[in-house]
């Protein structure tokens, strides 16, 4: 009791002086005289709430938050208030308040804690320069060798904490330099971010009309101070980026090249002073296009591309102090049973066992859409719309020697099966009412290289799913989903089902279930359903939901962390303004 | 926190504001730049469509509006301006996904969602409409049918 009251002490006085704050900007806005009209138009709100009761679970097990040590606190809440405001055409200040009270929403990082103030900025523009002091977001090229962006979803907010100057030259380059800490949680990170990048179009300078040709370059350093005795290695890490982006008419291509200089390989959070490497990265894109017609191929190689601002935080499951953006190349797919087993990237080096020796990975993925015609045969009176994806990946071939930590690599050579992953997706419309989706998925996924588990045995899985919506007029229409998943295991044998029903374009309800047939000790025998509403007015949306989470990865955006069983009324609000 | 909420909901139900864009470049399919102020110049009606590859409900609500597209445009000289705020995972699924559906948009990137952040946009599928450089609707999500209750206001602001 007495540790709880400390704790609440200390946490009302910055609450205070920022709800003291808040109070100011109201009364700014309601007691500015005439120009109201104009100093309101430039100031733009969101507002996000997502707040959980997680109760017990007779099946499941009782509510435990491990990460907190706590199985009280059953209501959590993450909220997000964002205020920018746009003043002497020129300027734009940002504030965005977080509040994780009386914890964050379970599986978050515990340093996101208490309320307080997230990111602010002020930031300058004219035509050609842009200069940021305080909190900003960047990427460079790809993201390969640096990106910063929010998730809130994930929990991820890397933004760099510092100044950031861009400036456009002759409209035909663009240059871009900064400086910076990582936003962790609400303080920031001990290593120092610097970078600098440039862009040049060239068909602009040559006056191309048909060709579109840029190339780009770009250098990013991190500077943390190494706290071993004679290190083997230097507390500057540099990464090149070089990258060509090409097309002619309906063809298209680019390529980037990444390299980051020697670094100490971190392994559970242990920097080994006798495991020195350097680190590069290729991405290859080529594609072709016209109308009812796209074909994309892309292939990436990856080899010790693990890179954060402090060496320690190396592969931490918050994704804090990340540097770079290393998504796994697959398709996203949009059903529960296809999300069951994902791939993530394999950017890492991983010497932990002679049985387990990971340095990064290697692959690619197709994809093809076609739009087959109306009035054809196939195409039918609404014509059908057809997409297939295709990617497969592998771990890095080489000579690994795990008694010295040390190993070479073949450029090109693929070595063990992690993943594969060929789906097909039709849409068809059968009438105004009635439209459908067909989807077929085919799946191989190695676990014991993927999570690093060992005696887990790969798994192939073949997953169909069809969809259908009719719309019933006035707003109101119906969606189904019907759902299986086949394994060559004994462990898993799903069968899943959605039902949706929108009561009006501001309405709807569902109600979902998958269910594990098979003997998977963590899943098997248990329905995870889920049932709510929302209601969307506006840029207003508030969805209501009850349910049970399975353990396993939630992904946003390629980037994926598991989440723990959990089951719980949870409700979300955001608003625009 | 309920007392910042309420003063946030304070603020924003205080003013009933019409607010312009920011003052952004993003870069269409082939990579040319183009400044969002510019591009929406004039009198006509524009509609901002923020989407992504992934997101299954802005696909059909694209899809729907595709259909009739060409009537709106006849009709109103609307235009319909698709943002794409895939990452660089699925960024490059854009582009033969755009062709492959034969949609008749501007589709700029917002790849690392500037544009999305600018505007408070939390939710996907959400649309803007703007008429005279302000926005005059905004609207997260989409049902079956909404394309019909969009297509009304765009004709209500069309000369």
């Amino acid at each position: 009791m007495n540790s709880m009251n400390s704790l609440k002490t200390t946490q009302t006085k910055p609450k205070t002086i920022l709800l003291k704050k808040i109070t100011l900007f109201i009364v700014f806005f309601h007691f500015l005289p005439t120009s109201y009209g104009q100093i309101i138009d430039g100031l733009s709100i969101g507002f996000e709430s997502n707040s959980a009761w997680y109760n017990d679970d007779k099946k499941t097990g009782d509510f435990t938050d491990e990460a907190n040590n706590d199985q009280d606190k059953h209501f959590r809440a993450n909220n997000y208030l964002k205020i920018d405001y746009n003043f002497l055409s020129k300027f734009t200040a940002s504030v965005q308040i977080e509040s994780y009270e009386p914890f964050a929403l379970i599986n978050y990082s515990t340093n996101f804690e208490g309320t307080n103030l997230g990111t602010y900025s002020l930031h300058y523009k004219t035509v050609n320069l842009g200069a940021t002091i305080g909190h900003f977001y960047e990427q460079f090229g790809s993201g390969l060798i640096l990106r910063n962006w929010e998730d809130r979803q994930l929990g991820i907010n890397n933004a760099l904490f510092g100044g950031k100057v861009s400036y456009r030259l002759m409209d035909v380059v663009d240059l871009t330099a900064l400086y910076g800490n990582h936003r962790v949680g609400f303080e920031t990170s001990d290593g120092t971010i610097f970078g600098f990048n440039s862009e040049f179009e060239l068909d602009s300078i040559f006056k191309w009309d048909e060709t579109a040709l840029n190339i780009g370059f770009s250098y990013v350093g991190r500077e943390e101070k190494i706290d071993l005795e004679n290190p083997n290695f230097e507390p500057i890490t540099d990464a090149f980026s070089g990258r060509i982006d090409f097309s002619y008419r309906n063809f298209y291509s680019s390529v980037e090249y990444v390299t980051k200089s020697e670094d100490a390989i971190v392994q559970v959070n242990q920097i080994s002073n006798d495991f020195i490497k350097p680190g590069n990265g290729f991405l290859l894109n080529t594609g072709y296009s016209k109308k009812g017609f796209g074909l994309d191929a892309t292939f990436r190689r990856l080899e010790n591309m693990s890179f954060y601002s402090d060496r320690k935080k190396s592969g931490n499951v918050f994704f804090e102090n990340i540097i770079n953006y290393t998504p796994g190349l697959t398709k996203q797919h949009d059903y529960l049973l296809t999300n069951i087993f994902v791939y993530q990237a394999q950017s890492a080096v991983s010497f932990l066992d002679p049985g387990l020796l990971k340095v990064g990975e290697i692959g690619g993925q197709l994809d093809l859409f076609y739009n087959l015609k109306k009035e054809t045969l196939l195409g039918g009176k609404y014509g059908t719309k057809v997409a297939f994806n295709a990617s497969y990946w592998a771990g890095l071939k080489g000579a690994f020697d795990y008694a010295n930590q040390d190993y070479e690599t073949d450029v090109f050579g693929f070595g063990e099966k992690y993943f594969s992953d060929i789906s097909l997706e039709i849409r068809k419309k059968w009438n105004p009412k009635w439209r459908s989706i067909f989807y077929f998925v085919n799946q191989y996924y190695n676990k014991k290289e993927v999570e690093g588990i060992f005696g887990a045995k790969p798994i192939a899985t073949n997953i169909g799913v069809v969809e259908s919506t009719h719309k019933l007029g006035k707003g109101k229409s119906i969606r189904i989903e019907a759902q299986r998943l086949w394994s060559d295991t004994q462990d898993h044998d799903w069968i899943g089902g959605t039902f949706e029903f929108n009561l009006s374009s501001k309405i709807s309800f569902y109600i979902n279930d998958i269910y594990n047939n098979g003997n998977d000790t963590s899943t098997a025998k248990t329905h995870y359903y889920n049932m709510g509403g929302s209601y969307n007015k506006g840029a207003t949306r508030i969805g209501l939901n009850y349910g049970r989470q399975r353990a396993g990865l939630v992904c946003v955006g390629g980037v994926c962390r598991f989440v723990p069983e959990a089951t719980g009324l949870t409700a979300s609000i955001t608003m625009a303004f | 926190m309920n007392k910042i909420i309420v003063c946030a909901l304070l603020i924003a139900g205080s003013i009933s504001f019409a607010q312009e864009l920011p003052s952004l470049t993003l870069k269409d399919l082939d990579g040319n730049n183009t400044d969002l102020n510019k591009l929406v110049e004039g009198e006509n009606v524009f509609v901002f469509s923020f989407w992504a590859t992934w997101c299954v409900p802005c696909i059909n609500e694209l899809d729907a509006i595709s259909e009739v597209y060409e009537d709106w445009q006849d009709e109103t000289k609307v235009r319909l301006i698709a943002i794409a705020t895939d990452d660089t995972r699925t960024k490059k699924r854009i582009r033969p996904m755009v062709n492959g559906k034969g949609w008749e948009y501007l589709v700029l990137y917002d790849d690392n969602q500037d544009l999305k952040r600018a505007l408070n946009i939390t939710t996907l599928p959400h649309t803007i409409v703007l008429k005279n450089q302000k926005i005059i609707h905004r609207r997260t999500g989409y049902n079956p049918g909404v394309e019909d209750e969009l297509y009304e206001l765009i004709k209500n602001h069309s000369n």
